[in-house]
Parts: C-alpha cells; sequence; structure tokens
C-alpha cells in the first residue's frame, strides 16, 4: 500500500494549478486526499503529477451573501460543521457535513475535493442536487459556473474539464426546507442511502420539492417522478410519491445490502424526511 | 505422572485482588510503544510479496527480468528460488483422522488461493518494492476453485492435490446411547448454522525483521508473535540456522488474537533473504495483504440437534462440525482445531448431557488458510449449543434461565461423556446471577411495552466454560498432543528491587502488571520496586506461546516458583539476623516480620543488601544466589466460566441491531485485577459482537477476496461498544497459583451466542428464527417484514 511515482505541485493561485493540469493530462487535484490518498496506495489511481490546493489561499472561506451560501472548494467538511454562519443560516448543512465519516477525515476533507470525486456515495452531491447548488470552476480559458445537474456525470465522472478547477461551491438559501438524512451501518462509513430533500411549505402543502438519492443507487440522482408525486401534496399524502420512489431508481447491490434492501431503507429515509416536513407544517 | 513443575506454591493475596493500573498504558497511549514498523536498521532492505490473483491455478510462467531491472530492485525470488532452502512448512492437528499439507514459502507450479505469495521483490524501500512486484508478470492457467467445504467433501476437483478428496480432517466418536436418547426424545431441536469466516484484524498487522552476521553465523528476527521460541525452533528445523545463533525478538505488538500465534511462509523467507543478500529485510504488512494472507477463522458450517425429555432437560446431542480450511494446513493450529474442538469439545458444554454423537471434519478449498483467532473451537460450538438452547426454550415455553437450569452440571467434580474433568465451576451460579442482574420481570415488561409502540427488543443469554491455561494436562484431557511448559526468571538486585522475565510474549494484556501483583505478595516488595520483562527475546526462558488463555496462569505459576526461591533465601537470611524460626517469618510491606512479634523486622532493602555484601549476616551454608529460574505447567486441566447476557434493540426502519447492555459473569478463579479481567471481558465481548453482527470476509464465485479493505471488512468501532455490568464469581482453582484460572478468550467465546439469542428473542413475535452470523440487517429487515 505504497502509492507509485508522481511528482507534487503545490502552486499558490488557480491560474497555476489550471496549467500544471493542462500541461499534464495525467495530472490529478489534490484537494484533501481522504478519497485519492488511498487509492493511491492501493495502486488503484496512478496520476503523473498532483497538484496540490492546500496553498491556494482563494479558495478557502464561507460566506453569506445575497441568498446564496458559498463555500470555498478547499473549506474542510469541519469548518463547514462548525462554521457558526452556517449554523445560522443552513443548519441543515452543517449537520449534512457531520455526517461524513469520521473528525480526523472531516477535518482534511474539502468539499471542492468531494464534489469534483463525485462518489455515489457521498453526501455533497446529493445535497448539490437538492438544493440546486452550483460550483464555480476556473480553467486555462476562463471561468464559468456549473450547475449540479449538469456537474454530475455518474460515478466518479463529472462535466469538469481536465484543466478546470472548482474555486467554490455555492447554494441557494432562499427559504426552502432543507432536510439530509442517511443510514449509515457504523457511524462514519459510507451511507447505505443518503436523501437530500428541499421544498417549500405552505398551508401544509409541500412544493418545489427537489430529492436527490445517493448511496443506494449506482451514481447520485435526482428522482423527478416521486417529486413530481409529491408537488401540491400534503407531507401525511405522499404514498403516490414513496411508491414512485421506490420504483423510478436503479437501486444497486453490494456485499452491504442488496437493492431490494437499498429501496427498502431509502423508503425509510424518505418516510423520515416526510414526517419531519409534517412536524414543520405543523409548527409553521 | 507429576513433575515438580506442576507444584505451585501457596500464596497470601494481597496485591492480587486490586486494581492496580496498567503499568504499560502510559507508555503505550501517549504514542511510545515501538512496534515492528518503528524499529529501522542500518542499510535495511524492504520485501514486498507478489501474491496470486487466482484462486486457482497452474503457473505457467513467471517473468521477473522488469523488476530486476528496475532501480533499487535487489533481489527477486520465485518459488524455485525459496525451495531450494526449504520445501515449505508442514501443517496437521495431532488427532485422529488429520493429515498433513505442505505449504511452500512461495508457490510453485500451482496457486491455491488468492493472496498466496508466489513471488518476493527485496528493494531498497518500500515504495520501489511495491513498483517491482507491479513488474512481475505471473502466467497462469486457471483450475476450477473449490469453495464450498461440504460440497468439496464429496469429491469433484481438488483443492490442493496432496488432499486429492479436500479432507483435511475427519473423525468423530459416538458416547452413550445417543439412538436411544433421540428414540425416547419428547422434542429434538435441531438446526444447521453457519458461523462465518472472519479475521482476528489486530491493529498491527504482522511483520518481520531479520538480520543475519556471517562473521558469526548470528540471525536475529523480530516478529510480533505470540509464539516466539516456536518461530525459533523452525528456524533451526525448517532453514538449518544454528539453534544457538538464533534470536527471535518481540517488540511491543498491537494485537495478536491467535492470528500471530502461527508460522507464517514470510516469516521463514526473510531470514534467507537476508543471508543471501547479506543486509537487513524488512516486511510489513499492508492491511490488504492482513485481510488476504494472514490466517482466517472460525468458518463452519455445523448441524446439530439436541434430544430433550418431557421436563426439557437434555439427554443427547448429535452434531457435524465442517471446518472451510482454505488451501492449506497453517501450523502449529491447522484447520482441523475448529471443527475438532466444536464437534468433540463444546457440544455438551456446562450441560449433563449423557450421550453425544461427535463428527467432525475439514474440507480444503480455495480459500486463505484457517487458523487460531481467539476462541479457537470454542466460539462456533458454544454458538450452536447456546443458540439451540434458547431455540428449546421456545419450544418448551420456557425462560432461557429455566431451560439451561435443567440441565446444567451441578455436581463437581464433573466427568462429561468425552471423559474431561471439571475440578470445580459455578456453572449454576452464572445462570442465577445472570437472571438476577438482568432483573427478567422487568425485561418482559417492557419487552411488552415496547412492542406495542413498535420498538423490538430482546434478550440473549450464553453461558460457556472455557479451557484456559493451555497445558500438556489439557492437551492430554483432550487426547490432543503437545507439551507445553514456560519459564519465569526472577532477580532481586542489592537495593531490593526485582526484575522478572517471563516467557511469554505480551500483546496488551497487562502481563507486566498482574505478574508483578504475584511476585510483590510473594516476595513482600512494593509494585514500584518490580520490573516485569515479557519475552521481548528468546535469548531470555523459554515459552509455549501467549495462546489458549494461559498467560496469567502459566506465566503466573513460573513467576510464582521463581518468586518462591528468592523467598525462601530471604526468610532463612532474615530468620538467621532476627533470631526467629523460618517457619515464623512472613514477607510483607517490604519487610521480613516475625509472626507475633510485633516490632521485630528487618526490611527487604537490607536482605537484599546483606546478600550482597554482608557476609556476617548469613546463616550456616547459605547460597547468594537471588536469581531463579523455574519451569510451570499445570498438573491438571483448568477450566472457567461465565456467561452474557444481552439486550439488543432491531430497528425497523433498516434492520440494524444495537447493543443495548451487555450483563457479563465471569468466573476465573481468583482475580489478580479486576481492571484488567474486565477489560478482557470487553474486548472480547466486543469482538464477539462484531463477529455477531458486522464482520465477514467474503469470496465471491471465482474465489477472489471481495472485502480487502477496512471499509469492506466492518470491525465494530467505538459506538459498537455497549454499557457493561460485570459481576465476578471466584471459584478458585484448587492447583493454580493462587487459585487463578485463565479467561483471555472468553468474551468471544460466549458473545456472539448472546446476540444471536437477543435478536432471536427480537424477533420472536415474526416467526423467524436467525441461525448464521452475521446476521445481516436485511435478514432482520426481512423477519420484521414478514
Amino acid at each position: 500500500m505504497k502509492s507509485p511515482v508522481f511528482a507534487y505541485a503545490a502552486p499558490n493561485t488557480v491560474a497555476e494549478a489550471c496549467s500544471l493540469l493542462a500541461d499534464d493530462e495525467d495530472a490529478k487535484l489534490l484537494a484533501g486526499g481522504q478519497s485519492l490518498v488511498p487509492l493511491l496506495a492501493l495502486r488503484l489511481a496512478a496520476p503523473t503529477t498532483l497538484v496540490d490546493l492546500r496553498l491556494v489561499p482563494a479558495l478557502t472561506g464561507i460566506t453569506h451573501d445575497q441568498g446564496v451560501l458559498r463555500l470555498g472548494a478547499m473549506t474542510t467538511h469541519r469548518s463547514i460543521e462548525r462554521s457558526p454562519l452556517v449554523q445560522d443560516v443552513a443548519p441543515a448543512i452543517a449537520e449534512a457535513a457531520a455526517l461524513i465519516a469520521h473528525p480526523q477525515v472531516r477535518t482534511r476533507g474539502t468539499i471542492g475535493g468531494a464534489v469534483a470525486h463525485a462518489d455515489a456515495a457521498a453526501e455533497w452531491p446529493a445535497v448539490l442536487l437538492a438544493m440546486d447548488g452550483h460550483v464555480e470552476v476556473t480553467g486555462t480559458g476562463g471561468s464559468r459556473s456549473i450547475s449540479a445537474g449538469d456537474l454530475f456525470m455518474g460515478p466518479f465522472m463529472t462535466s469538469l474539464e481536465p484543466d478546470e478547477v472548482i474555486t467554490s461551491v455555492s447554494l441557494p438559501i432562499d427559504g426552502r426546507e432543507i432536510w439530509v438524512d442517511e443510514h449509515q451501518r457504523r457511524h462514519g462509513d459510507y451511507g447505505l442511502s443518503i436523501l437530500a430533500m428541499t421544498y417549500q411549505l405552505s398551508d401544509g402543502l409541500i412544493t418545489d420539492v427537489r430529492l436527490a438519492v445517493a448511496g443506494a443507487t449506482g451514481s447520485v440522482t435526482r428522482a423527478p417522478e416521486a417529486e413530481a408525486a409529491l408537488e401540491g401534496r400534503a407531507p401525511a399524502d405522499s404514498n403516490d410519491a414513496i411508491t414512485a420512489l421506490a420504483a423510478e431508481l436503479s437501486y444497486t447491490s453490494d456485499i452491504h445490502g442488496s437493492a431490494d434492501y437499498r429501496r427498502d431503507i431509502t423508503t425509510t429515509l424518505f418516510q423520515r424526511a416526510l414526517r419531519a416536513a409534517g412536524e414543520r407544517s405543523g409548527q409553521a | 505422572m507429576s513433575f515438580p513443575h506442576s507444584q505451585s506454591p501457596s500464596i497470601a493475596a494481597r496485591s492480587i485482588g486490586a486494581r492496580v493500573p496498567r503499568g504499560d498504558d502510559p507508555r503505550l497511549l501517549t504514542g511510545r510503544g515501538q512496534y515492528l514498523a518503528d524499529i529501522v536498521l542500518p542499510g535495511e532492505l524492504h520485501a514486498c510479496f507478489v501474491r496470486s490473483s487466482a484462486a486457482h491455478a497452474r503457473i505457467t510462467r513467471v517473468t521477473t527480468d522488469e523488476a530486476r531491472a528496475l532501480d533499487g530492485v535487489v533481489a527477486v525470488w520465485t518459488g524455485e528460488d525459496a525451495a531450494k532452502f526449504c520445501e515449505g512448512i508442514v501443517g496437521e492437528l495431532e488427532v485422529e483422522g488429520c493429515f498433513a499439507t505442505t505449504m511452500p514459502l512461495l508457490a510453485r507450479d500451482i496457486v491455491r488461493y488468492v493472496g498466496e505469495p508466489v513471488a518476493v521483490v527485496v528493494a531498497e524501500s518500500r515504495y520501489v518494492a511495491e513498483d517491482g512486484c507491479d513488474l512481475v508478470d505471473v502466467d497462469y492457467e486457471p483450475l476450477e476453485p473449490v469453495l464450498h467445504p461440504r460440497s468439496a467433501l464429496e469429491g469433484g476437483p481438488s483443492a490442493n492435490e496432496e488432499l486429492p478428496d479436500n479432507v483435511a480432517l475427519r473423525g468423530g466418536k459416538v458416547l452413550g446411547d445417543v439412538e436411544g436418547a433421540f428414540n425416547d426424545a419428547a422434542r429434538v431441536i435441531e438446526a444447521t448454522f453457519h458461523s462465518g469466516r472472519l479475521s482476528a484484524g489486530p491493529m498491527e498487522t504482522r511483520g518481520v525483521i531479520a538480520s543475519y552476521d556471517w562473521t558469526s553465523r548470528r540471525l536475529r528476527l523480530w516478529t510480533g508473535s505470540q509464539m516466539p521460541h516456536y518461530i525459533k525452533y523452525c528456524l533451526t528445523a525448517y532453514l538449518g540456522f544454528p539453534e544457538n545463533e538464533c534470536e527471535v525478538l518481540t517488540p511491543d505488538t498491537g494485537g495478536g488474537f491467535g492470528q500471530k500465534a502461527h508460522i507464517f511462509p514470510e516469516e521463514m523467507l526473510l531470514p534467507l533473504l537476508a543471508r543471501e543478500l547479506d543486509r537487513p529485510v524488512k516486511w510489513v504488512e499492508d492491511r490488504r495483504e492482513n485481510l488476504m494472507t494472514a490466517t482466517h477463522a472460525h468458518e463452519q458450517f455445523i448441524d446439530i440437534a439436541y434430544a430433550f425429555d418431557s421436563d426439557a432437560r437434555a439427554t443427547g446431542v448429535r452434531i457435524r462440525a465442517t471446518g472451510d480450511g482454505g488451501a492449506y494446513h497453517q501450523p502449529p493450529w491447522s484447520m482441523g482445531v475448529e471443527p475438532w474442538c466444536t464437534a468433540m469439545v463444546t457440544p455438551t458444554g456446562v450441560y449433563d448431557i449423557p450421550a453425544a454423537d461427535l463428527t467432525y471434519e475439514a474440507a480444503a478449498t480455495n480459500k486463505t488458510p484457517i487458523g487460531a483467532y481467539r476462541g479457537v473451537g470454542y466460539m462456533a460450538g458454544t454458538l450452536v449449543r447456546e443458540c439451540l438452547m434458547d431455540d428449546a426454550a421456545r419450544a418448551f415455553k420456557l425462560s432461557p434461565f429455566d431451560i439451561r437450569r435443567r440441565s446444567v452440571v451441578r455436581e463437581f467434580p464433573w466427568t462429561n461423556p468425552q471423559g474431561i474433568v471439571y475440578d470445580e465451576g459455578s456453572w449454576l451460579q452464572t445462570i442465577d446471577e445472570l437472571e438476577r442482574m438482568v432483573d427478567y420481570p422487568a425485561f418482559l415488561e417492557r419487552q411488552a411495552a415496547l412492542r406495542a409502540e413498535g420498538r423490538f427488543i430482546g434478550l440473549g443469554l450464553s453461558v460457556f466454560v472455557e479451557s484456559s491455561g493451555e497445558s500438556t494436562a489439557m492437551g492430554k484431557a483432550h487426547d490432543l498432543g503437545g507439551i507445553y511448559h514456560d519459564t519465569a526468571t526472577v532477580k532481586m538486585e542489592p537495593n531490593g528491587s526485582v526484575t522478572v522475565t517471563i516467557g511469554l510474549t505480551t500483546q496488551g494484556q497487562g502481563h507486566r502488571t498482574t505478574m508483578a501483583q504475584v511476585v510483590a505478595d510473594s516476595l513482600g516488595v512494593p509494585l514500584e520496586a518490580i520490573t516485569v520483562r515479557a519475552a521481548e527475546s528468546t535469548t531470555y526462558g523459554w515459552g509455549s506461546g501467549t495462546v489458549g488463555s494461559r498467560g496469567a496462569v502459566i506465566a503466573g505459576g513460573a513467576v510464582l516458583r521463581a518468586s518462591n526461591v528468592i523467598r525462601t533465601k530471604l526468610v532463612a537470611l532474615a530468620a538467621s539476623m532476627l533470631e526467629a524460626d523460618p517457619a515464623d517469618i512472613d514477607l510483607v510491606d517490604g519487610a521480613a516480620v516475625v509472626l507475633g512479634v510485633p516490632g521485630s523486622s528487618v526490611s527487604i532493602i537490607d536482605l537484599a543488601t546483606a546478600v550482597y555484601f554482608d557476609q556476617s549476616a548469613w546463616p550456616a551454608d547459605f547460597d547468594p544466589t537471588l536469581e531463579a529460574t523455574l519451569a510451570y505447567d499445570p498438573a491438571r486441566p483448568i477450566f472457567s466460566n461465565g456467561g452474557h447476557a444481552m439486550i439488543v434493540e432491531v430497528a425497523p426502519e433498516t434492520g440494524f441491531v444495537t447493543v443495548e447492555k451487555v450483563f457479563s459473569v465471569e468466573d476465573c478463579g481468583t482475580v489478580i485485577n479486576p481492571d484488567i479481567v474486565e477489560g478482557q471481558i470487553r474486548g472480547g465481548v466486543v469482538q464477539g459482537i462484531g463477529a455477531a453482527l458486522l464482520e465477514r470476509l467474503v469470496y465471491d464465485d471465482s474465489g477472489q477476496l471481495v472485502t480487502t479493505t477496512l471499509l469492506d471488512y466492518h470491525m465494530p468501532s467505538m459506538d459498537f461498544s455497549p454499557p457493561f455490568e460485570i459481576h465476578h464469581l471466584e471459584t478458585p482453582s484448587s492447583h493454580t497459583p493462587g487459585g487463578i484460572k485463565g479467561m483471555g478468550e472468553s468474551g468471544l467465546i460466549a458473545a456472539p451466542a448472546a446476540v444471536l439469542n437477543a435478536v432471536n428473542d427480537a424477533l420472536s413475535h415474526t416467526g423467524t428464527v436467525l441461525h448464521d452470523i452475521p446476521i445481516t440487517p436485511e435478514q432482520v429487515l426481512r423477519a420484521l417484514r414478514g
């Protein structure tokens, strides 16, 4: 479990990082390393150059401005979990950060790294999809914004160009309800199923719902039929949505649980989310 | 036959029984341990193994040219290179019906499990060694893998042509009128169990450093072994290194649990490499190698049936235990010990069952060899026995406590049908005590109330008797071979301080503390004046291994015998100095005192100083040697006993099982240190919870191991460690030092059955009864959903 040989660079600017990526098509960004370093040790990844982003000051920091929570790409999970700002404007996001692995991993792992890695069993991609978040990216050709829906292309696959660096993650904070929940066998394990949901509650009815599932499926995914079935319904009136969620997704099987099992426990996560919506609706 | 080294002097317990803090803790808990990887020898090379990617295949070609040419690679050896020095290591179990295998140091011609070493690359760093491994090209011609032990025993392809019918072990016995018991039974309770494939998973993986000096022919071998003297013996027996120039050194070791109580090909290869390359060679196993190639454990398929009479008393048992043994016997414990012990020893347990039909078998399969892991042979057997007891309780509508009381042995000494004699025990009291601790009526009320709310809790019980203090007598009582003894050296220096060396290595059990407590009570010196050294080097003493719950008993006996030699001299000297009868002298609180004469005393320090520097104080014929080395091996087998009751809750949303609380009763005779005993219980029980709920080595249909990281092989973490309530019963052994018994394996032996029983109780309203471990959340959820 020792990595193969690689070159290492630690640039101070995003532009330098981009040009390093452009110069070496087998280069890989290092953004915390909590997934990449084990992959190197197992020799499942063998990049020729590691471009470490830890010395790029522009990539850290959390701001809340004009209804957008902006998280610098190198912001650690732990910083998000403990950020008074995040706890204030979107406590569900701080709680979602706390679902990730263990404190040691959260202290080094970053949101930009996790999003770019696009693990099918990771929390942030589901949160981004459900919140309709964006990533700001910069490449040698300039900067652009990619919506979560356009970013995640499959397991460990994104629409990032080889020379692009995620610089920040933007999450809209617009009064919509946020719910993130997960079934982990042991605390800190990858989720057997992860569910993120955002919605409006008005007059006891759910509207504008966005539902994302990870862990239970081959890649992070929205559940459009369940969303449609829930639209305009009261949380207690959700049997059609529950049926739709069970039917529309392609659940995965592995040694930790069959597809049937993952479907069942995803359903229970959805039921928990709906119960919570019912409670919120009662309090409103 | 009786030998002097089985006699243990009496001892008055003073420090024994106290919660003395573990002396190793400050050093180990602050990261100051020196583990194998921390040892760096000048000029050392690093070894890495090319391991088979096929479960069963003929090797048609091994190409090493590119690897040899890599900058930094010093040597590449294949099976042919290793075989010039050693054909392989031979394993078998010394029982009827066992067939030996020879495990090559590096595979030649055929590979027989995924992970089997095929070649070794030695390089200037582990990184380069791994680069070199990637450049070794092995061509395999696939052979059919043998993966299912019971079908393997019925014929078909061979996993290992040394065992053409795949039978590595087959035998058994019929004792008493089994047929009569089953014909006359009011009820027969039976089931087939699968006890899953486990890894002992020590936090420190295996590792070896070999260093050879050609000028003196001196070989030094560092290995985190539980059996360094055995390793040393093998260095001479298999490799021809001169015994007098071999030293096996054992640094701090991060857990062994039986996995490190074997001889491994890697341990035999590195000395050869170090000698041939004239450089020290180091191998530190990584986690993937550990999960893939260090011995696996415990997996068995077991058919078992109990006959019960109309009073719900067990009258007979039939068992067939089949081990899924892997490709070779791993010496010395082999793939035989699991099913042999499960069938021949455990089916009767604490119960008076007069008739037994016992069958054991082990199949060679194309998997990693099975070896010893804490509770070897006892865990699976206890699982099936205790689980069927709870099944029987439900069938007879009795409480789990009552069904056990119907059959439990009440009179001692007790001889079971297998002929094993149990001198004493608190078998009935264990059941009674657990019932009291649990407050069974209150539990039943709470269970019913929660069920009405849609919450499901269950209570599981498991009681055990455990062979402890592994000894020659224990082997004989079980018709097993094996001669055991350990030595200890006790030395007192001029200022009255004591240095003790024991023949056992220690992997975190606190031997340095418990042995100091024994010495303190023998010599009357304070604990601070005693230093205990475990078998850090085979230069000192002899040890048969830290195995079989033997540390406290065996090292304790040897330490006490050696201390007693020093004690006798101190008493003689004190008697002379105080003009008293030696029979009236006691050593206590740092002084020799004359019993019944207050104020008449001399300090141990003054006595020690006088031995070294004041001949005028000596009595006639005094021999000033204040150092003694003696051996110990108990005269009779020793058995501890106890039990666990567990309350679990199953989650209707996920099928996850949470252990709410563990109630443990342990009777290991005289308790040397309750903190250490309780630590052993907690650690073992949590391992048992892991075995019952989480841990599972999984092979796919082609014989590939799927679980090669700790992400997939789930071990219990802190949040799986429930609260405990522990109660000590003390039924001293009549013939061990101070009456102590061993207990290191008890937690893992009995915990899985308690978990399984508790889950089955939680699910009792569903009609589902589970008989396999680990219990998966999916099985539980399916049961709850009907």
